[in-house]
């Protein structure tokens, strides 16, 4: 149980390259964090600072209240799950798991206890003596995750932990891992490229790009109310369309395209502004009755998803994705009217990028 | 299939061939000499396992046999512990890790009998002035006591060949992930704690190679020996490579030569298999 205070953290390598700018983050007990961004956002990076695997340039990091910055990561009560599980391939999954106990001089019954009672949990009672290279991927994970969970640590740290599963166990192992927080209510860092799994599992997302943070918020609020063009396409699958227009009036203009926004949706001083527009693939869709948000559009792809078609059209040279219900009948190559819903549309500042509110 | 196959023996012919003229026919020519009274001339006759019987009461090459034994087992721990160490030591964060990995391998550059001399100079002149000014009574005399003549060899050994075997050692180590030792520090290990239950098991296999490496080495030692003390005092740091040489061609014994060295095969051949047997056993996959 922790809470963890960053404040103007900073990595620099050789006074050079900047991994992480002026990282500032409050995590409050029991919170569940996911760091998400593309490769080289610097969400590694920050973890393995709060980890103690890699200097802090400058700004401070605490737990509970405590500086943290020249304290050894064993010194540091946290646990952590690596990418690429990171199992001693010379001690077996019992051992595997007892290891940080044993160091710690821990009593063997007690040791045998913990383990026990965690691999009862991850349900790996039958492999406690094996090797882990006798183990799958999954099993793999589980031991892993295990070697966490006895150590009761007061912080999990995990890298990336499902990406070397296919989707299938992915899928199940997210859910273990959101379980077991239910369960532990360790206070988690869980890092990952996957906006999905950010989505799923966080109490709040922090979304990094470039190492600097692009957005703190649940995973309601950022995929509601994105600060950003990156926030915006970043989270979300498929991701967000954009259209770049003109404000005239109530009116969304591009090219000899116009789309009526209802008052209410528009931000004010707008008007005769460039502009970028995001619209959600679930807001373009099919209405029978046609209005001033409607546009024939030729659909380029059509894809049957089951229960909805995801379509590919282009409109004023900005390809974009929608969702129609799958009881039309629809065809590539065809003309059908697609229904911009204005209301739902985020506007965004064509130079800055920044959301206008 | 028979193209396949003829294929398969025409690629594999010139080694084959070479290996056969070169090693299989001359040693078995050897086995055979070993049970005859060959002088370096003529073959002469049979003699069975004359030679043989001989050679266990010849007692200069049996203290030659424990004497090399003697040096190999202290050479090959020492040449490993130091290998190892310095192996630590240049692949851990140190800013001269390239010049120092450089020196480390340096004088395995040398020839061997070179290096004797070099060393017998060390030992002899060095030591002696370093003794007479710091007053050291053990340092006067070196290679002139049999004492003195064994730790000469197996220091001159060590230096030579523990930047070799640093080598290997480091090829293994860099070869850890990265991930394992992070795991261990978070999972709470000094470093001695990290050395003792993570790299030094890890690092199993590069103890098969070294261990094979030095033991062989050491058991089939020449040159040094004969640049360093030439055998003496009396015959009494000579080792069974020399004294096989000695037998065969100072006292024209080329038969009776060639059946120690039948037996020196088996014997190294035998502790060099055993070990590798008993190594591999420890050995991990990742």
């Amino acid at each position: 149980m922790a809470k963890l205070l960053m404040d103007q953290l900073t990595k620099t390598y050789d006074n050079k390259v900047t991994a992480v700018e002026n990282f500032n983050l409050t995590v409050e007990d029991e919170e569940f964090i996911v760091f998400v961004g593309p490769s080289g956002c610097g969400k590694s990076t920050t973890l393995r600072m709060i980890a103690g695997l890699e200097d802090i340039s400058s700004g401070t990091f605490s737990i509970d209240g405590k500086k943290m910055n020249e304290v050894q990561p064993k010194d540091r009560d946290i646990a952590m799950v690596f990418q690429n599980y990171a199992l001693y391939p010379h001690m077996t999954v019992y051992e595997n798991m007892a290891f940080s106990l044993k160091l710690k001089g821990m009593p063997k019954a007690e040791i045998k206890d913990r383990v026990r009672n965690a691999a009862e949990i991850l349900g790996l009672m039958d492999y406690l003596n094996r090797k882990p290279k006798a183990l799958s991927g999954g099993q793999r994970q589980r031991v892993a995750l295990g070697r966490a969970i006895v150590r009761d640590a007061k912080l999990f740290l995990m890298d990336e932990p499902l990406s070397n599963l296919d989707s299938k166990l992915r899928v199940q192992m997210r859910t273990e891992i959101s379980k077991l927080h239910q369960r532990l209510k360790t206070t988690t860092i869980y890092v990952t490229h996957d906006q999905t799994e950010a989505m799923t599992m966080a109490t709040r997302i922090v979304i990094m790009k470039d190492g600097v943070i692009q957005q703190v918020g649940t995973p309601k609020e950022v995929y509601d109310q994105p600060d950003n063009v990156f926030v915006a396409g970043f989270i979300g699958s498929p991701a967000m369309n954009f259209f770049n227009g003109r404000i005239e009036g109530n009116y969304f203009v591009m090219g000899q395209t116009k789309l009526l926004i209802p008052d209410s949706a528009l931000p004010e001083g707008l008007d005769n502004q460039e502009v970028i527009i995001g619209l959600r693939p679930e807001h373009i869709t099919h209405k029978p009755v046609k209005d001033e948000s409607t546009v024939e559009v030729n659909l380029d792809v059509v894809e049957l998803m089951g229960s909805e078609y995801m379509v590919y059209a282009t409109l004023e040279g900005h390809s974009f994705v929608g969702r129609v219900d799958a009881n039309l009948d629809l065809a590539a190559g065809t003309v059908f009217p697609m229904a911009f819903e204005m209301d739902k549309a985020r506007f965004f500042n064509p130079t800055t990028e920044k959301r206008i509110r | 299939m028979r193209t396949k196959d003829f294929a398969y023996w025409l690629f594999l012919a010139p080694v084959l061939i070479a290996l056969t003229l070169v090693v299989v026919v001359p040693m078995l020519l050897g086995v055979y000499y070993s049970f005859t009274s060959w002088n370096g001339i003529n073959t002469g006759e049979f003699v069975g396992f004359q030679n043989y019987i001989d050679l266990f009461k010849d007692e200069r090459f049996l203290d030659s046999l424990w004497f090399t034994t003697k040096f190999s087992v202290i050479s090959v721990i020492l040449i490993n512990f130091i290998g190892l160490s310095l192996a630590l030591i240049v692949t851990s964060r140190i800013k001269s890790s390239s010049l120092l990995r450089t020196t480390f391998f340096m004088p395995n550059l040398i020839g061997g009998l070179i290096l004797g001399f070099i060393w017998q100079f060390i030992f002899i002149k060095v030591f002696a002035s370093v003794g007479e000014m710091v007053g050291m009574e053990s340092l006067q005399g070196w290679l002139s006591t049999t004492e003195t003549g064994f730790w000469g060899l197996v220091i001159l050994m060590s230096w030579q060949m523990a930047g070799y075997i640093m080598v290997i050692y480091i090829a293994y180590l860099q070869g850890l992930p990265k991930e394992l030792l992070e795991a261990s520090e978070i999972d709470g290990a000094s470093s001695f704690q990290r050395f003792r239950y993570i790299v030094f098991p890890l690092v199993a296999p590069a103890f098969t190679v070294s261990m094979f490496l030095t033991l062989s080495n050491t058991f089939k030692l020449y040159d040094q020996n004969l640049s360093l003390t030439g055998g003496g005092p009396y015959n009494s740091t000579e080792m069974v490579a020399m004294e096989i040489f000695k037998t065969a061609f100072m006292q024209n014994a080329f038969a009776y030569a060639q059946a120690k060295a039948v037996i020196f095969f088996v014997i190294v051949a035998i502790i060099a298999l055993l070990q590798v047997y008993w190594n591999k056993r420890r050995e991990v996959e990742m």
